[in-house]
């Protein structure tokens, strides 16, 4: 990643944080009452930041680092912004604790028939919520969808309790700001205005609860490279009615014609439905998006996929054999589950520079103690991991412990929620 | 982690709050040094003289108020509020945002910090 793209990140955070609160900093108030203004302001920006983290451009994205990163960084400031914005009422009470505890829970009381007061409680107790439900995994995506759209409803109420308060200017900036946000990311991307026109030509199972989707543009074919994603709704075909909501999922090959295969996995209710899919279905997909495989450099490589984290890596084998020697270890939990076996043990014994490993390992974690290469077999190799996070994680740690230096071990999650 | 983060962040967040209203409710208003109603009458001109920030009165619907310690307390900005200190503020507040009275809430709230009757002008 370039230096721009590696700052891209922190220097708009400064931007979205410290602006405000130069904006809004308080003269002649007393210490707490300050700093009860200070954080509501610095949370606003981190809130405001957030919300452009979630909009979904190919550009924006490829800018600032790739949607995994983004993702990530959408995650720790929402946290963060939560954190600061539970602090400013507290720090407000606390200005007026120095005149008295009455005075204190007469600033923040929910009881004050007060509707600044009522709107912060209103967008606070929102945040709350959805933040609550966001780390709720186990939530069918639909649900868990609508529920973290309590979110956006915390941001709106927060801005509209800084209008109430009287001070217009930045609470109507603020106010825009965000409505303009959600909206793009709501249109753009949830009702997929930014996403391609596509239709399905063919649907093969490659392994159990696991098909390859063939897609053949109907417009303007998106630039893509095999090992990137795609964020792909499914709607009507002849028999086929589709949930019409987008998921990510890996190019395992681009055709001569633009034709787009991707990899669908059956991990929840609209992904298990994609398993019926049929040529004729219609599909929007938007992106492409991912940095994951793009820029190999010229060392060693050991790839680790774990189930349909081999995607990405097929995408690139299929469209070039790899230059530099690379050892592809596929674990996968039963031979029912080994998509694509075939086809990578006939491309690893035609290409002398990678060599295959696949295993069955079960249910339970594998024993990447013995899997992974030895310490010496590593040195100077650059690592890539595709696959469950718990995976993901094991084998990182695995590799620290074997003396790889962090930033030659990258990860793709592929993990939005 | 951030989950960790989040159910330990709010927990205290709603001990700290609960906390709060508890201690109110069980406040003894005797020992806050009491700015309850007082006889005193005031003159426009002596309530000018306290105009500033830390010695702010104001004259709302006929009595005076020694705002000076809820000030830092108020939901508005400073800019809003401040300007009418050391005058005479019924109208301003009859109808503060959009033209709306303050709520019942805040007239109880007002009584506390009475100090005295305008003086009628002559």
């Amino acid at each position: 990643m370039t230096r721009l793209r590696t700052l891209s990140l922190p220097i708009l955070l400064l931007l979205f944080v410290g602006l405000p609160v130069f904006w809004a900093f308080p003269e002649a108030l007393p210490f707490w009452r300050t700093v009860g203004v200070i954080l509501g302001w610095a949370g606003a920006g981190l809130l405001l930041f957030n919300l452009l983290l979630m909009v979904r451009e190919v550009r924006i994205a490829s800018g600032l680092g790739g949607l995994e990163r983004i993702t990530a960084w959408h995650h720790q400031t929402g946290l963060a912004a939560y954190l600061l914005l539970l602090l400013h009422p507290l720090a407000l009470a606390t200005a007026g604790w120095v005149e008295s505890p009455e005075l204190a829970w007469q600033v923040i009381s929910p009881f004050s028939e007060n509707w600044p007061v009522w709107l912060g409680w209103g967008g606070l107790i929102c945040l709350m919520l959805g933040l609550a439900a966001t780390f709720m995994h186990h939530l069918a995506y639909g649900t868990w969808r609508w529920l973290h759209g309590l979110l956006g409803l915390g941001v709106l109420a927060g801005f509209v309790h800084v209008l109430q308060l009287g001070i217009s200017a930045g609470g109507l900036f603020a106010l825009v700001a965000a409505v303009l946000l959600l909206l793009w990311r709501l249109l753009r991307v949830d009702l997929g205005i930014a996403a391609m026109p596509y239709i399905v030509t063919s649907v093969r199972s490659v392994a159990q609860s696991m098909v390859e989707v063939s897609l053949k543009p109907l417009a303007i074919p998106i630039n893509a490279a095999p090992g990137q994603f795609v964020l792909t709704a499914f709607f009507k075909g002849p028999s086929y009615q589709g949930c019409g909501e987008f998921h990510p999922f890996t190019i395992s090959d681009i055709g001569l014609e633009h034709e787009l295969r991707i990899g669908v996995k059956a991990l929840g209710d609209c992904t298990r439905r994609m398993q019926r899919l049929e040529p004729g279905v219609s599909a929007r997909v938007h992106g492409p998006f991912g940095e994951f495989l793009k820029a190999l450099p010229s060392r060693p490589q050991l790839w680790v996929a774990g189930g349909i984290g081999i995607t990405p890596f097929l995408g690139f084998l299929r469209q070039q054999a790899v230059k530099n020697p690379t050892t592809l270890i596929y674990i996968y939990r039963g031979e029912q589950d080994a998509a694509y076996l075939d086809e990578l043990t006939a491309l690893s014994k035609a290409c002398p520079e990678l060599s295959l490993l696949a295993e069955a390992t079960g249910t339970g974690l594998p024993n990447l103690q013995q899997l992974l290469p030895a310490a010496n077999a590593l040195a100077n190799h650059e690592c890539y991991v595709c696959g469950p996070p718990g995976l993901i994680e094991a084998v990182s740690r695995v590799l620290l412990d074997r003396g790889v230096p962090v930033e030659r071990i990258h990860f793709e999650h592929f993990d939005f929620r | 982690m951030t989950r960790k983060l989040y159910i330990v962040s709010t927990t205290i967040f709603w001990l700290v709050v609960f906390g709060l209203g508890m201690t109110s409710a069980l406040w003894n208003p005797a020992e806050q040094g009491n700015v309850q109603a007082q006889g005193k009458t005031i003159t426009l001109v002596e309530l000018a003289k306290h105009a500033a920030p830390g010695n702010c009165w104001m004259a709302i619907r006929g009595s005076v108020y020694d705002l000076s310690a809820y000030l830092p307390a108020h939901p508005s900005l400073p800019d809003i509020v401040l300007p009418w200190c050391g005058k005479e503020a019924t109208e301003a507040y009859n109808t503060k945002t959009k033209g709306r009275p303050h709520a019942p809430y805040a007239d109880e709230l007002l009584t506390k910090y009475r100090i005295g009757t305008l003086a009628k002008a002559p």
